[in-house]
C-alpha cells in the first residue's frame, strides 16, 4: 500500500473527530528548527462540509481491537485496514507544513494490540518531532483510554493538547454501546492529565521547565446517538469546563456509520440543528458569562429549536429589559439578542464619548430586527419599550423553516485568528 | 474650483498629499491613487475638477506621521494605515475626513472615539484587512522549487502582503522562500536572513514563470486528495464552504483546484 492510500484511509477514518483547533499555544520556532504556535490558532482550509480544517488529522492505525457501535473502525465492521510507520507520518507532517497547508498534526489512532503499545506509537511520533526535527508547529495528541500515567505524561510534555473523547453522555449508554469502555477509564487520563496540568501551573517554572500541554485539553460528545437530553449534554460540558478545565468541548451530530440495533437506523439524518444550538450554548458559557443552569433548568431541558439560546433566555426574563446601552454593564449589553461580543465592546469604547445612536449600532453590525425589542434608545419608538414575550416570539423567529444552519460558520470558526486586537480607548 | 489630486499610491505619498492641502490650503475635490494594476479605478476625468499631483514626500510623510501619533496615538495611526490598505475607492477621503477634525482640535474625544462617523467606517475597514490578513496566514500555499526554496503565490482582496511577512519568518526562520502578490506584481523574499520587498514584471509572466519554477508535487497531490476525503457526505454544506472560504481565494488553493495534473491545467488569469 503506497503512502497515499494509508493517508487517505487513515485520514478518512479521523474525520469524524470534529475538533481541528490549533488555538492555545504561542511559541517561536526552536532554534535550528521550524514552526510556530499562534495562541489565536489558524484555520488553513475548509472541507465541503464546512468544517474548517487547521492540523492533519490521521489516525496512526485503524486497526481496532474493540467494537464500539457508533465507530467506524470497529473490529466488526468489514473496511481497509492500514498503519503508518512513524517516518512516513512524520514526513508528511513536516512537508504538509513547509507548504503551510496546515498549522500541525492531530495523532489520533485505533486501539492496536494494548492501549500502552497504541500510546507508545503516539508519543513516539510527537517526541521526534520535537527532538529531532525541532519542530515548534501544533501537536494534539488523543489519549488513549488505559494507557498507562507515565506515557500519558510523556504525552503531555510534547504535545500541546490532548484529548480523551466521552463520546456517549451518559455513563450507562456509553457501557451498552460500546462494551470495553467505561465513564472510569474516560475520566482516569482526563483527570491526570488536568491534574498534572495544574500542577505545572502551580509549581515553579524556569525557562527550562518543560512545558505541560500549554493548550489544554479537550474532548466530544456524539449527540443524537443515545437519548440523553440537552440540559445533560451542558451539565456535563460545564462539569468538563470547571473541573478538568477543558478549553473546548465539542459536539458531532451523530451520522449512522454502522448498522447496528442499539443505534439510531442508517438512513436518520445528522441532527445538525440540535447541534448548532447545542454550540450556540457552549458559546453562551464561553464568551457570554452564561451558567448552563440559566440556559436550561429541569422543566425547559431542551433547547429550542426555533430560537437561539440567548433569544431564548431573553425572552423567559422580560424583567431585565428594555436596558439602556449608554449605562449598562458591559455584562448585560451582551445579553442583548443581536448584539455579539464585538459590538458590545464597541458600544462600551464610544459611549464615554458620545451618545450611541441606532445609526451607529447599524454600522457596527448589530442586528437590530432583534435588538430593538430589548434596548431602550431614544430613536426606538416608545411602543417598542415593553417587552411581551408571548408578542415578540413569532417576531424573532426569523425564519419558519430550519434554515438557519449555515449560521455555523460563527461558531464553528473558533480558530479564526483575530490579529493583535485595537486597544482603541477601551 | 476643486482639485482631483493625484499621487503614487503609497501611504507616504497619500500623506503628503494631506501635507500640501494644508500647507498651500488646497481646495479638495477628490485624491486619486495612480495604481497600475487598477484599471477600473483610473480616474474619469471629472469637468469640474482641476487636475493636480502631488509628488511622495519622506519628509512631509513623518511629519504628518508624527502629528497623528502626538494627537491621536500610535496605534490610531496604525489604524489609518491598515484602513488605507483596503484600496477602496474613496478611503483617502475618509482618512482626510477624519484628519480634518482631528487637527481641529474641536473636540477632545474625538481623537480615541471608534464610534464618531468620521472613525466608524475606517475602524471597520481596518477590521476587514486585519481579518484579511489574519485568514492569509493559513491560505498562503507553498510550493517547492526544486532548489529547495518554497514559493506561494497570493491575490489577497486588500494590500496585506508586508502585514503576514513577519509570522512567516517567525516560522520557518531557517528556510528560503517568496510569498508574490500577483495582483499587484511585488514579492517577499526571504534568503534565512532578510527579508527584501521587489516589484516584479506583469501578472501574466510572473504566475507562468512562478509555475514553471515550482510545479505542484506529489505532496501538492496528497493533500489535495486528503483534503477530498476529510469533508463528511451527510453534511455537505456548499453555502458554508463559500462563507468560509470565499470562491476568491480558491484559485491559489491546491484543494479546491479540480484538476491537479500539472501547470498546463492551472487556470490563467
Ligand atoms: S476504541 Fe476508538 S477506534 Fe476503536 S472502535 Fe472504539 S471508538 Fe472506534
Amino acid at each position: 500500500m503506497n503512502l497515499q492510500e494509508k493517508l487517505n484511509i487513515l485520514g478518512d477514518a479521523a474525520k469524524y473527530d470534529v475538533s481541528c483547533s490549533s488555538s492555545g499555544s504561542s511559541r517561536g520556532a526552536p532554534k535550528g528548527g521550524l514552526g510556530s504556535g499562534c495562541s489565536a490558532g489558524i484555520c488553513h482550509t475548509w472541507s465541503a462540509d464546512g468544517r474548517c480544517i487547521s492540523l492533519l488529522k490521521v489516525l496512526f492505525s485503524n486497526a481496532c481491537k474493540y467494537d464500539c457501535a457508533y465507530c467506524i473502525n470497529r473490529r466488526s465492521n468489514d473496511i481497509p485496514r492500514a498503519t503508518f510507520t512513524p517516518r512516513e507520518l512524520i514526513d508528511l507532517t513536516l512537508e504538509f507544513y513547509r507548504r503551510n497547508y496546515i498549522e500541525g498534526l492531530f495523532l489520533s489512532s485505533a486501539v492496536v494490540g494494548s492501549p500502552d503499545a497504541t500510546m507508545e506509537k503516539l508519543v513516539y511520533v510527537a517526541k521526534e518531532l520535537r527532538t529531532v526535527h525541532r519542530f515548534g508547529g501544533y501537536i494534539h495528541l488523543k489519549a488513549i483510554p488505559g494507557a498507562s500515567p507515565r506515557l500519558l505524561y510523556e504525552a503531555g510534555l510534547y504535545a500541546d493538547r490532548s484529548s480523551v473523547n466521552v463520546e456517549i453522555p451518559s455513563d450507562r449508554q456509553l457501557q451498552y454501546l460500546a462494551p470495553e469502555k467505561n465513564y472510569e477509564s474516560i475520566f482516569r487520563p482526563m483527570n491526570f492529565l488536568a491534574e498534572r496540568k495544574l500542577e505545572y501551573s502551580a509549581g515553579k517554572r524556569s525557562r527550562y521547565t518543560p512545558k505541560f500541554l500549554p493548550a489544554g485539553q479537550s474532548t466530544q460528545m456524539i449527540v443524537g446517538a443515545s437519548g440523553e437530553s440537552d440540559l445533560q449534554i451542558l451539565r456535563l460540558s460545564a462539569g468538563f469546563y470547571h473541573q478538568q478545565r477543558m478549553k473546548r468541548v465539542y459536539f458531532s451530530g451523530y451520522i449512522p456509520v454502522n448498522a447496528d440495533k442499539r443505534l439510531p437506523a442508517l438512513t436518520t439524518k445528522p441532527p445538525l440543528l440540535r447541534e448548532h444550538r447545542l454550540y450556540q450554548a457552549d458559546w453562551l458559557m464561553r464568551f457570554y458569562h452564561f451558567g448552563h443552569e440559566e440556559i436550561l433548568d429541569e422543566s425547559n431541558p431542551n433547547l429550542d429549536p426555533d430560537l437561539d439560546p440567548k433569544a431564548m433566555w431573553a425572552l423567559r426574563h422580560p424583567e431585565f429589559f428594555p436596558i439602556d446601552l449608554q449605562t449598562a454593564d458591559y455584562e448585560m449589553i451582551l445579553r442583548v439578542p443581536g448584539i455579539g461580543v464585538k459590538s458590545a465592546q464597541l458600544i462600551v469604547s464610544g459611549r464615554r464619548f458620545c451618545k450611541i445612536r441606532l445609526e451607529q449600532l447599524k454600522k457596527m453590525g448589530v442586528v437590530l430586527k432583534r435588538a430593538k425589542y430589548f434596548i431602550f434608545n431614544p430613536d426606538v419608538p416608545a411602543n417598542l419599550r415593553r417587552l411581551y414575550p408571548e408578542m415578540l416570539r413569532p417576531l424573532l423567529i426569523a425564519r419558519p423553516k430550519p434554515a438557519q444552519l449555515d449560521f455555523f460558520s460563527q461558531l464553528q470558526a473558533p480558530s479564526l485568528p483575530a490579529p493583535a486586537q485595537l486597544s482603541i480607548a477601551v | 474650483m476643486s482639485l482631483s489630486i493625484s499621487y503614487d499610491s503609497s501611504f507616504d505619498g497619500f500623506l503628503s498629499v494631506v501635507f500640501e492641502t494644508y500647507r498651500q490650503r488646497l481646495d479638495v475635490g477628490d485624491i486619486v491613487p495612480e495604481r497600475p494594476y487598477d484599471s477600473d479605478v483610473t480616474p474619469s476625468v471629472d469637468l469640474f475638477m482641476q487636475p493636480f499631483h502631488v509628488e511622495t514626500n519622506a519628509d512631509s510623510a513623518s511629519r504628518l506621521r508624527r502629528a497623528v501619533v502626538n494627537m491621536a496615538g500610535e496605534d490610531v495611526l496604525n489604524l489609518l494605515e491598515t484602513a488605507f490598505r483596503s484600496e477602496e475607492r474613496g478611503v483617502e477621503m475618509k482618512i482626510l475626513a477624519y484628519l480634518r477634525v482631528l487637527f481641529s482640535k474641536s473636540d477632545p474625544g474625538f481623537a480615541r472615539n471608534p464610534t464618531s462617523s468620521e472613525m466608524l467606517p475606517l475602524f471597520l475597514l481596518a477590521r476587514a484587512v486585519r481579518h484579511e490578513a489574519g485568514g492569509m496566514l493559513g491560505m498562503v500555499r507553498f510550493n517547492k522549487a526544486p532548489d529547495g526554496s518554497y514559493i506561494a503565490e497570493i491575490e489577497p482582496k486588500y494590500d496585506i502582503l508586508e502585514m503576514i511577512v513577519g509570522h512567516f519568518r517567525g516560522r520557518f526562520p531557517n528556510g528560503r522562500w517568496a510569498i508574490v502578490d500577483v495582483k499587484r506584481c511585488y514579492g517577499a523574499f526571504y534568503d534565512g536572513r532578510h527579508t527584501e520587498i521587489l516589484d516584479l514584471p506583469d501578472t501574466d509572466t510572473l504566475s507562468r514563470s512562478i509555475a514553471e519554477k515550482a510545479p505542484p508535487d506529489e505532496f501538492t497531490r496528497m493533500w489535495k486528495s486528503y483534503y477530498d476525503t476529510m469533508a463528511i457526505k451527510e453534511r455537505l454544506n456548499p453555502r458554508l464552504l463559500r462563507r468560509c472560504l470565499p470562491v476568491r481565494y480558491w484559485k491559489h488553493l491546491h484543494e479546491r483546484q479540480q484538476n491537479l495534473a500539472g501547470p498546463a491545467s492551472r487556470p490563467t488569469a
